[in-house]
């Protein structure tokens, strides 16, 4: 619990007011947290309900909204803190040859801490939200484990 | 004057630098920051016209502001006093500017004399020459008794300075308010502030 407040300013959820008479005069308070869901038939987390993490970017306790496009993909990277790679394959018709190509694109999602530690080669649902820093514009909403023998990079998994 | 906002200086997701094929223009600029100094008995504060007519009140120099306590649910004017701790840059707290976020001190009278006006107790330290208190004092039972020591919980009251957080911008609105740190918040911060003096 003491990780939380792992940042120079006090971490905590924008809109609660932890500090009413009642709270305060609680000894030991478990506190209020806000939670809501996401619609779209997803299932908040557990974690994301009972844990004590701060995250301004979670689709289900923090201010984004997840709305229009929902993407599968192919997790491919998980170094950075908070965010991942993941891959999206597809195929593109070339009429000339009558044939197609393998094409993918890499997306970078925004995985709220709700989630516990996500492996490359998962399978995450992501849906599309307003746009959370230079090239995130997605939210990890379900993640599927799922086991990838070989390079993730150089996998073809169309969805 | 230079700042611009556009996107168009850096690069693309994969590394690569983005053509420039257009001049700055103006929807993009930005302006200077107000680096709004705290310096008591002033108040300075410019307006600007800025994008569809409207107004920006840039804040140079403020002492005052409006604050909340929230646990208690009222607001007063008070004097701020000191620049504290800002969690985004010492320089700031040393140079005493005053900007969102930021942690200062604030004079506690306003809210003293709410507090007595509303419920008959001084906040602050005890005075020991009050032999007459006592008997004025109405017969409360014990659990009143309970809800009054635990009204104030935080001892910010022993001195005549209250931690606040502000929470307007005051280069956007020009104006310095925010609210009393309470609970865990103000156990962090003061924390911090220690830690600092170290």
């Amino acid at each position: 619990m003491a990780d939380v407040q792992s940042q120079r300013a006090f971490q905590k959820q924008e809109g609660i007011f932890q500090n009413s008479k009642k709270l305060l005069a609680k000894k030991t308070s478990k506190g209020v947290r806000y939670w809501k869901e996401v619609g779209l038939g997803f299932k908040v987390p557990k974690e994301a309900i009972e844990g004590h993490y701060i995250d301004k970017k979670c689709p289900f306790t923090g201010n984004v909204s997840v709305r229009g496009a929902i993407l599968k993909g192919i997790v491919i990277s998980t170094k950075m803190t908070r965010t991942i790679i993941i891959r999206r394959d597809y195929l593109h018709y070339v009429a000339k040859y009558n044939r197609y190509e393998k094409r993918h694109r890499n997306v970078p999602v925004h995985i709220s801490p709700a989630f516990g530690p996500v492996k490359e080669g998962d399978i995450v649902v992501c849906g599309q939200c307003r746009p959370l820093s230079k090239t995130v514009r997605f939210n990890v909403l379900k993640v599927i484990p799922n086991e990838i023998i070989g390079n993730v990079r150089k996998q073809f998994v169309l969805f | 004057m230079g700042i611009s906002r556009d996107s168009r200086h850096k690069r693309r997701l994969t590394g690569g630098r983005m053509p420039i094929h257009k001049k700055k223009r103006a929807f993009e600029k930005g302006r200077q920051a107000a680096m709004t100094k705290l310096i008591s008995g002033e108040k300075r504060v410019r307006r600007i016209r800025v994008r569809g007519g409207n107004f920006k009140f840039r804040a140079l120099r403020l002492s005052e502001g409006n604050f909340s306590w929230g646990s208690q649910g009222v607001a007063k004017k008070a004097k701020i006093v000191e620049v504290v701790y800002h969690p985004s840059n010492n320089e700031l707290v040393r140079t005493k500017t005053l900007t969102r976020g930021v942690i200062v001190q604030v004079d506690a009278t306003p809210f003293k004399l709410w507090y007595a006006k509303k419920y008959n107790v001084e906040l602050g330290p005890k005075k020991k020459d009050k032999k007459d208190a006592p008997a004025e004092q109405t017969q409360k039972s014990k659990s009143l008794q309970k809800k009054l020591e635990q009204r104030v919980k935080d001892n910010q009251f022993s001195n005549q300075r209250l931690l606040v957080r502000i929470t307007s911008r005051p280069g956007q609105s020009g104006r310095a308010d925010g609210y009393i740190l309470e609970g865990k918040e103000l156990e962090f911060y003061v924390k911090k502030i220690e830690s600092k003096k170290k």
